[in-house]
């Protein structure tokens, strides 16, 4: 079976039946607006200081709700002992690893498409290409990670537990590389093209080794 | 006395020595003064922390490709130690820039990225104590030494980038006048017998403890019984 027909239809399977629950999309809609209306009382913010407070709270909300989405990604494999039976399928488990993290990113940016225009809309902040383009290449690392993680975790009895401490940790050059670059999209001082490119290089170097480690995780 | 007992006495006596030789042979610095004897233990313990988590590193690969439980015992082993030598970088380095910086904290290169080495090996030792021991827990662990050790770097570069004010290597550009260079030379030998020994230790301890758990070999049936568990 070619690999990639074979993340295109775990993708499309996960996605499929989100469409049919519309269960994730809309939680984690509602959570992201939650995590803005909390930072709005949480901060002083005025038109002078948004573009220096704004950037913190977009990834704050991000990475929280990353971590819900990510976490979410095996829960209904786990829940019908599905997983098992994909494996015992020819299929390579690095492909249906791959589809899985292509599916739960997938919802993670339509959740991002809820969040940057409130984010503009609450806190007046500019609302262009640059930042987005910024924010979806840090989602495609932190899916890799996301979903390495959670499926490691997925058969742990503390995996609520353990997810957020072990993702964490790793996802920070994201929120460094990618918080530069909408600081400056916002106005900052900082080289967007610079962080532009670290963020393409840790995309490349975690998807990689994701890849590679993916092997051992879904393998029994 | 057994053969623990003896490295380990002969490993506090090294330090001992180097203490004395850090106070009483290594000259008072004509800027810092006296508080920059820190930095002979604070440099050393965090290059023999580097080797605990690179033990950690090699352990992990080694554990995924054979599934050896002697190599996930010096893994577990090296995370422990290294995150005691990672606890007394941190504090001493603290300690120095308290009067040298006039601050305890900033968010500099060296400092982010080794709070952030602190934070995954503290989050691989809770991975072995929130995990049911086993193979699954093993491999997990594995991953998380392998990719932690890979994310270190990338942390430290990346801020780098952003932004740095710890003082620069000096031991390689010879900066350092020769006693200052053989009183650091001492102790970090010293430190990395010591980190050497305390990991032998760990390593008797962890044999022991599995030896208990009965889960020297693979625990394939600990792994069965929890697919079996009812969805929730």
């Amino acid at each position: 079976m070619n690999p990639f027909n074979v993340a295109v239809a775990v993708a499309r399977k996960d996605l499929r039946s989100e469409w049919r629950t519309r269960e994730m999309v809309p939680a984690l809609a509602q959570f992201i607006i939650l995590a803005l209306l909390i930072a709005n009382f949480g901060f002083q913010i005025d038109s002078h200081n948004a573009p220096s407070i704004a950037p913190g709270i977009l990834w704050l909300a991000l990475v929280f709700a990353g971590l819900v989405a990510f976490g979410r990604t095996f829960a209904a494999e786990r829940d019908q002992a599905s997983l098992e039976a994909m494996l015992l399928t020819p299929a390579s488990p690095v492909a249906i690893f791959a589809g899985k993290a292509i599916a739960a990113s997938l919802l993670l940016i339509v959740c991002e498409a809820v969040m940057l225009p409130a984010l503009s809309l609450f806190f007046g902040t500019p609302l262009g290409a640059d930042m987005v383009a910024a924010v979806l290449l840090a989602t495609v690392g932190m899916a890799a990670l996301g979903c390495l993680f959670a499926a490691l975790v997925a058969r742990v009895r503390a995996r609520e537990l353990l997810l957020p401490l072990l993702t964490l940790p790793l996802w920070i050059p994201f929120i460094i590389a990618g918080g530069q670059a909408v600081q400056s999209a916002m106005g900052l001082p900082g080289s967007y093209p610079e962080a532009i490119g670290l963020l393409i290089d840790f995309d490349i170097l975690f998807v990689v080794l994701t890849s590679l480690a993916a092997r051992f995780v879904l393998d029994e | 006395m057994n053969k623990y007992e003896k490295a380990a006495t002969g490993a506090v006596a090294l330090m001992l020595v180097a203490g004395a030789a850090i106070f009483f042979f290594a000259p008072t610095d004509y800027l810092q003064g006296p508080v920059q004897r820190i930095f002979y233990l604070h440099v050393s313990s965090a290059i023999a922390a580097y080797g605990c988590f690179a033990v950690v590193l090699v352990g992990g690969i080694i554990y995924l490709r054979t599934e050896s439980p002697v190599a996930d015992r010096f893994a577990r082993a090296g995370a422990l130690v290294g995150l005691v030598f990672t606890t007394v970088t941190l504090v001493m380095g603290m300690l120095w820039a308290k009067p040298i910086w006039g601050t305890f904290w900033t968010w500099d290169a060296r400092l982010t990225s080794t709070l952030v080495l602190w934070m995954i090996y503290a989050g691989y030792l809770l991975v072995r104590r929130l995990s049911d021991p086993g193979r699954q827990s093993a491999r997990l662990a594995a991953v998380v030494g392998i990719f932690g050790f890979i994310d270190v770097p990338v942390v430290h570069f990346s801020v780098t980038w952003w932004r740095t004010q710890h003082p620069g290597p000096i031991i390689v550009n010879d900066a350092l006048p020769p006693q200052m260079l053989a009183t650091f030379l001492f102790t970090l030998a010293c430190t990395l017998v010591l980190a050497a020994v305390l990991i032998g230790i760990r390593y008797r301890i962890e044999t022991a403890l599995d030896a208990r758990l009965n889960v020297s070999e693979p625990a394939k049936v600990i792994a069965a019984k929890r697919e079996a568990e009812p969805a929730r």
